[in-house]
């Protein structure tokens, strides 16, 4: 080394030991600990081979089990863990993090070849925990059987399986023992995966077909035997379960336990729903609008403290941008579409799911809201409150030794590896395997703020120290009241995450229950404390191939005081205790028991009755087949789906109010007329003949002054069609004899509304997008109108952005109404009305770029003047924008070939990346192939350096701030914006409405929205919501509405026989009709 | 500028002269330029093309290679003003001119543009340019710029045959209401590819659909129509052929006209490719064959190479015209869903229409065409798929090898009978047209 060089080197050292000393270990919340420091020397160590590996079964890294229980009531939870090829071991804890290795003695080490979940439960009630441990066995040469130990008492075990039914053969990975048919003893459900090849997804109702090797088994407790009583209890047990994950939770809270299943790949996860009589009903696409894609471990948790239980499945998304680029992502348009359409599944999307249970019993999915959808390779989740603030915290474990998903090996490594030492297609050896990437990375803790939202903690509560995680369980390991966690690694000793919390409180929770069920599993309780309520259930099988401590714990934060305390027993039977004691483990036994009565749903105040059949009043709008994806592969959403049009109004000059529907391309639009208190379908040749319009938008009104009311249509549809004609805007003069067409325009683009002032002396045409040219401007128009019909006077504005609504409103309060323009990749624009001369205001409107998707005037802080209510992308989504880092669209020619092209990027840690994987971009820019020719040249290249500095600086650039739906509050003419809260950004909000409630106007939102690639998921879960001030908000579901998995376009009310009615439109739906309970009060 | 020009004439003979003392010529082989294709056909392996883009990614550069050829020796045709849009190539401005390193440079430059890793092409022509630059540095010199100038032209031409427009084109839509259409088939259900192909600037039909086969059997589930027949058939015959065990000869004969550049395979989570060539190589290897074995001269390869590669990309055009004409279902999807669930073809079902058989039109195009050229009693052994672990084939012709490769999509259980017989009589339909109306060799 030179000496400027060693200088240099010593300096760096200085410097280097100088920040070292300044920044000291930081106080973890988890002290991380390898369990071979407190005596335990298991260790879950794979032997690879040319005939046994990831190649020969699938699921050869899908490490072992770790049961927490106390196996000699000494009250200190010991440890047992399953070794997938070698000996299980047992090791008692001797208290003060001081563990026995009595594995031998107990004679639990086990004979299967190959081992997998294990679950803790006293089988027998003998007052004694047992194991069972799971194996596989009938592949690859696999022996054995599931092994069920049963305690004798003095720390040692006799196997017992085949005494108790227990000693299954089949493809085990987990299971869960618990009293589904309420008899009280525990019976148990057996979770299987199928090993059959994924090659062919086959059809969903092959799950019909029993297997007995992959399919699950309900197992009823009788006396001590156990039977197979699946197919009678409505369990299916088909080719198809891949099961990987297993929750018991009375999900529905009407006091009997219900079972989630996660399947990995095609096969949907599976939502079964006891009935009480000893068999369940599968209900997942009724109450899940969407799932994981590749299930894996689940969990259940309250994480918003509404008294039902959530839910979490894990999936494999990667959060790393470098890793999240190079690896395998979720299927295509064409395919989600094929496997949910013609082959029967769910809509399933490869990122971690949070289900929020609601009180309609459908489940609100917000893992992207939540900040916990992509958390890798992902194994095991738990909650628990870590922090004893009150609020449930989760872990998730994750980590594979090689990422079989990586996309340089699936496309370019293995071949080439491969056929240097192939003796035939199906042999791949070792080389080839250790060619792709390794998959440690850190384990995740996330912080739960108590309403569903999370905080990552990993770095600060544990290190990120990165390992092979997988079966994980909970409890108190070192008996200091908070909670320690345990995860079996694949390849490493295991390791114990010590808990250090001790500022706040906390309460332990144990139960003696009955003879049958002594650790009273299936017990609930609720904490109640001054603001917050905490729910929790005993199912201790819970997380991935494992089982946690058989006690519920709460955190509780000082200055908090309990109020009570509600235990519900399996018997539903249930006992108050007023201030129970703090810092303490309490043990409970049934006393001065009450019958519990479920709450199944929240009581409804309101009910409003949907008359849509009575009325005769039912559009099924039906969306056609094209998608906009086929051709602009690059655009964020569709264009072609914005229909149905609607529009309110006489038609027929009887002075009552008439419905038009607009029909997605290839529908005829139709007509209702009001009479009598009822709808009848009216047919109009002229408008019907114009089936090949794609109908958005329409208004009714006096175009002409004849006293006829005439129909004015928007029309879009962004696609190759044989005449862009179809593209025209229509204007239908009304008549005494129906409707007659007038040519008024020439212009062909993508209409997005279309809207009159309500004096009829002007129309607004808001124009979205050129067709097939996402990205280009558009003008749109104010026109006037006169006897003649629209005039040829008309004053024309360009925005910054794609309109989608308009509202005419006297904004700035002079008499005559102003234009408020909303718009994706823009900010609110508003024409001020001088004396028909429209002009753009150029202050007091925040410059609050979004993807603003539907306007309406609402006085939301109730002081007299009118607010504007904005309903924009919401926060659910993989988009996110703020001022610091908005979201970014380029358009441009990027290939050079005449047309232009947009593509999206966002900001992850101060840079800007392309939103889509080099996969979809190349299919529209196949330059990009050449430019980069393995996945890992482009994983992790910033925008710049994927397309350009010179291509980006020539692109029209768009931008967006912020996602969240919310309002402009008028203060004194000031505009200033405001965020709606969470519960309203689940979703797109497409539609708004007000309407009065004992003399309060209030405001009734709907939303979701479903022309995404699957990259995006589905916008599925906003049920809707009553709007009632700036912080109040209730879910439409109190009034017996639910607009879940629907996509809501309209909202209007509509005056039928003197009595409001509320008129729910949707896309590619049928559309309802509600009575307003006010209407009889 | 007089005095310049003289002043330079002086120069360049004067420099000729002096190398001419010193530097033997370049002597370029028949292997050089065989090497060169070999060398596109791995890298389109690694690359992943499908069969129509492969087929195009040899024609060009062969053409531009053929043209040189026609330049320097009379026997040989110019195909400007014989197939689609080709004008003459600039003439060299000095006739003593080494052709084949020239046709050489424009093969391989040609060739580095139309595949994806570039370096892997640029590191092959390298290591050439610094052989041929130590052996003649001034013939090499000369002819690189010639051959350069030439693959630029034909580059301009090529530009124009409506490729690039088509890469932007809208995707395939499926049509999931007819029984009778094509259907995404396992394990990858992709789309289906290249349903623009049609579109493309053939070199020797007038227009994609000048031999459009018959159509095919009407669809029908009835148990006695025709199209349920061969649908049957499939079935059967892979089902006798599995019986019959992995060393059938029907067996072997699939494998060894497989020629899917990407067969995934799914292991659970664990997903890889087994890549190979495509139909198109599989025929430029039987022409690497034939030249070899008939010890043709440089001129005489290229001039193979050449107008076999015509055949194979006029016969894709031709086959991808019908296949989303028809838009046919493939055996697999309807095995599955009215015969038998758990039914895989012995091949992966490649991503697009049924009918024609691809392979059937191009084998029947190229075995024409090699046939005019080389004779119907041309013996040979076929070892192409080697590499790919799959033992040599000995065929009487080339027109026998035809009538197996289109057969051997029957035995993978990817085709119906009509796809094969009506392929093969569209691709030889095809290899006579090229025969009767392009004149090559003097």
């Amino acid at each position: 080394m030179g000496k400027p060089l060693l200088l240099l080197w010593i300096g760096l050292m200085l410097i280097a030991c100088e920040s070292a000393q300044e920044e000291k270990t930081p106080v973890r919340l988890f002290e991380t600990i390898e369990a071979t420091q407190v005596g335990i020397h298991f260790k879950n160590q794979l032997k690879e081979d040319d005939s046994l590996n990831i190649l020969d079964y699938l699921y050869f890294y899908n490490g072992g089990g770790v049961a927490m229980g106390d196996i000699n009531n000494d009250g200190l939870p010991d440890l047992f863990f399953s070794s997938n090829q070698g000996a299980n071991k047992l090791y008692l804890n001797k208290g003060d993090l001081t563990f026995e290795d009595i594995s031998e003695k107990a004679g639990i080490e086990g004979n299967s070849s190959w081992n997998t979940g294990t679950v803790i439960a006293d089988v027998n009630g003998d007052g004694f925990n047992d194991i069972y441990v799971l194996a596989v066995v009938g592949i690859n040469g696999f022996q054995g059987h599931n092994e069920l130990y049963i305690n004798q008492g003095d720390n040692t075990f006799i196997e017992s399986s085949k005494d108790y039914g227990l000693d299954i053969a089949a493809y085990g990975t987990t299971a869960s023992f618990f009293d589904y048919d309420l008899d009280g003893d525990l019976d148990v459900y057996i979770l299987n995966h199928a090993v059959h090849t994924q090659e062919s997804f086959g059809r969903a109702h092959i799950r019909n077909r029993r297997n007995p090797m992959t399919g699950d088994r309900l197992m009823q407790n009788n006396n001590g035997n156990f039977v197979d009583v699946s197919e009678a209890a409505g369990i299916y047990g088909g080719d198809n379960g891949y099961g990987l994950g297993l929750s018991i939770s009375d999900f529905n809270q009407d006091g009997m336990p219900d079972i989630y299943v996660g399947n990995d790949f095609h096969e949907d996860d599976y939502y079964y729903l006891n009935n009480g009589d000893g068999t369940f009903t599968e209900s997942l696409k009724e109450y899940f609008g969407h799932t994981s894609r590749f299930s894996m471990g689940n969990a259940v948790g309250d994480v918003n403290q509404d008294g039902r239980p959530d839910l979490i499945s894990l999936d494999m998304l990667p959060e790393d941008e470098t890793v999240l680029k190079s690896s395998e992502g979720d299927d295509t348009y064409h395919t989600l579409k094929m496997r949910t359409e013609q082959f029967g599944y769910h809509f399933q999307y490869a990122r971690n799911m949070l289900f929020l249970n609601s009180n309609s019993g459908t489940f609100s999915e917000q893992a992207l809201q939540t900040g916990i959808a992509a958390t890798d390779w992902s194994w095991s989740a738990l909650f628990g409150d870590f922090d004893h603030d009150g609020h449930e915290d989760l872990f998730i474990s994750n980590g594979i030794p090689k990422r079989p998903n990586d996309l340089d090996f699936v496309r370019f490594v293995s071949n080439e590896q491969i056929q240097k030492t192939i003796r035939n297609s199906r042999l791949m050896d070792q080389k080839a395997l250790e060619m792709m990437p390794s998959g440690a990375v850190p384990n995740y803790v996330f912080q739960g703020n108590g309403n569903g939202t999370f905080v990552d903690k990993s770095a600060e509560w544990t290190g990120n120290i990165p390992s092979i995680s997988g079966a994980t369980a909970v409890g108190d390991l070192d008996g200091d009241g908070d909670l320690d966690l345990v995860t079996n690694n694949i390849n490493a000793a295991p390791t114990l995450y010590i808990n250090q919390t001790d500022k706040e409180h906390y309460l332990k929770l144990r139960f003696q229950f009955s003879d049958a069920n002594p650790f009273g599993i299936g017990t609930k309780a609720f904490l109640y404390t001054e603001h917050e309520l905490q729910y929790r259930e005993l199912f201790p099988n819970k997380g991935w191939q494992a089982s946690s401590e058989a006690m519920l714990h709460f955190g509780i934060p000082k200055n908090t005081s309990v109020d009570s305390l509600v235990i519900v027993w399996p018997d539903q039977t249930s006992q108050r205790i007023l201030t129970p004691k703090m810092d303490a483990t309490v043990t409970i036994t049934p006393k001065n028991t009450v019958p519990w009565n479920p709450t199944r749903t929240h009581q409804k105040r309101k009910h409003w009755n949907d008359v849509s059949e009575a009325l005769g009043l039912q559009y099924t709008h039906q969306e056609d087949n094209y998608s906009d994806f086929n051709v602009q592969k690059l655009i964020p959403y569709q264009i072609s789906d914005r229909g149905p049009a609607v529009a309110i109004g006489d038609l027929n000059n009887d002075q009552l109010e008439d419905v038009f529907f607009g029909g997605a391309a290839g529908q005829p639009a139709r007509i209702y007329l009001q009479k009598n208190g009822a709808f009848e379908y009216y047919h109009d040749p002229v408008i019907e003949a114009d089936s090949l319009y794609e109908n958005v938008s329409a208004v009714i009104l006096d175009i002409n002054q004849d006293g006829f009311n005439d129909l004015l249509v928007g029309n879009g549809g962004n696609r190759i069609q044989p005449s862009l004609q179809f593209l025209k805007d229509g204007l239908y003069l009304g008549s005494a004899n129906g409707f007659q067409k007038q040519p008024w325009t020439e212009e062909m683009v993508n209409t997005s509304i279309v809207t009159a002032s309500s004096k009829g002396d002007f129309v607004f045409v808001g124009n979205h997008s050129k067709p097939l040219d996402f990205g280009n401007s558009t003008a749109s128009y104010v026109v006037s109108t006169s006897k003649s019909g629209l005039t040829q006077h008309r004053q024309e504005f360009m925005v910054d952005g794609m309109i989608t609504d308009a509202l005419w409103s006297d904004i700035d309060a002079d008499g005559d109404e102003d234009l408020l323009i909303i718009g994706e990749w823009m900010a609110p624009v508003i024409l001020d009305n001088n004396n028909g001369t429209f002009q753009k205001r150029s202050n007091g409107v925040p410059k609050v770029s979004g993807l603003w998707q539907t306007a309406e005037a609402f006085d939301i802080d109730h002081d007299g003047d009118t607010d504007y209510v904005l309903g924009n992308w919401g926060l659910n989504s993989k988009l996110k924008a703020t001022n610091e880092y908005p979201l970014h669209m380029y358009y441009t020619d990027f290939d050079a070939n005449g047309i232009s092209e947009t593509v999206v990027s966002l900001e992850k840690n101060g840079a800007y990346y392309p939103l889509l994987g080099l996969n979809e971009l190349a299919e529209q820019l196949v330059y990009l192939r050449k430019k980069f020719v393995s996945y890992t040249e482009f994983a992790g290249k910033t925008m710049e350096e994927v397309f350009g500095a010179e291509a980006l600086e020539k692109a029209k650039q768009f931008q967006v701030n912020t996602l969240a739906s919310g309002y402009l509050r008028n203060d004194q003419g000031c505009f200033s914006w405001h965020a709606f809260p969470a519960e309203l950004q689940v979703a797109p909000i497409k539609a708004f409405t007000s309407f009065s409630e004992e003399n309060t106007n209030q405001l009734l939102a709907g939303g979701n929205y479903f022309g995404v690639i699957p990259f995006h998921g589905r916008f599925d879960s906003f049920s809707g919501s009553v709007i009632r001030s700036e912080k109040e908000q209730e879910s439409v579901t109190a009034y017996g509405l639910d607009f879940y998995q629907k996509s809501v376009r309209h909202l209007k009310m509509i005056t039928i026989t003197n009595k409001t009615h509320l008129l729910v439109v949707y896309n590619n739906e049928t559309s309802q009709v509600y009575e307003l309970d006010e209407n009889n009060p | 500028m007089n005095w310049m020009k003289t002043t330079l004439s002086l120069l360049i003979v004067m420099l000729a002269a002096a190398s001419c003392q010193k530097k033997e010529p370049i002597v370029i082989t028949p292997d050089d330029f065989r090497n060169s294709v070999d060398q596109v056909t791995d890298i389109m392996v690694h690359d992943i093309f499908s069969p129509p883009v492969a087929s195009r990614i040899y024609s060009y550069p062969n053409i531009a290679a053929y043209e040189i050829v026609a330049q320097g020796d009379s026997t040989y045709q110019s195909l400007a003003g014989q197939i689609n849009g080709l004008t003459a190539i600039p003439a060299p401005e000095n006739k003593n001119l080494n052709y084949p390193v020239a046709a050489m440079v424009a093969h391989m430059n040609l060739s580095q543009s139309l595949i994806f890793s570039e370096d892997r092409m640029q590191h092959f022509s390298d290591s050439l340019y610094q052989k041929w630059s130590q052996q003649n540095e001034e013939e090499f010199t000369t002819a690189k710029a010639y051959g350069l100038k030439v693959a630029n032209h034909i580059r301009a031409w090529m530009n124009d045959d409506l490729y690039k427009e088509t890469r932007t084109m809208s995707k395939f839509t499926v049509d999931t209401d007819d029984p009778a259409r094509w259907q995404p088939t396992p394990p990858a259900y992709m789309d289906g590819i290249e349903p623009h192909w049609m579109k493309i600037r053939p070199f020797v039909l007038d227009s994609s659909n000048q031999l459009q086969p018959i159509p095919p059997p009407e669809f029908s589930l009835e148990k006695d129509s025709q199209f349920y027949k061969e649908l049957l058939e499939v079935y059967e015959v892979s089902q006798g052929i599995t019986e019959a065990g992995d060393t059938s000869e029907e067996i072997g004969i699939a494998q060894f006209w497989d020629c899917n550049p990407y067969v995934s395979v799914t292991r659970g989570h664990l997903m890889f490719a087994t890549k190979k060539i495509t139909p198109g190589a599989h025929w430029i290897g039987i022409t690497e064959i034939a030249t070899e074995q008939a010890e043709t001269d440089f001129n005489a390869t290229v001039h193979a190479y050449t107008k076999t590669s015509m055949a194979i990309f006029d016969g894709f055009i031709s086959c991808w015209d019908e296949k989303y004409r028809s838009n046919l279902i493939r055996p697999e999807t309807l095995i599955n869903l009215y015969i038998d669930e758990n039914w895989k073809p012995i091949l992966q079902t490649p991503p697009f229409p049924e009918y024609t058989s691809g392979h059937s039109v191009v084998s029947g195009a190229a075995s024409t065409v090699l046939t005019g050229i080389f004779g119907d009693d041309f013996a040979f052994d076929d070892d192409t798929e080697l590499p790919f672990g799959i033992p040599i084939r000995s065929f009487p012709s080339f027109n026998k090898a035809a009538d197996e490769a289109a057969l051997s999509r029957l035995y993978g259980g990817i085709h119906y009978r009509a796809a094969i017989d009506e392929g093969l009589k569209q691709g030889r339909s095809l290899g006579t047209l090229i025969n009767e109306t392009i004149t090559m060799k003097n």
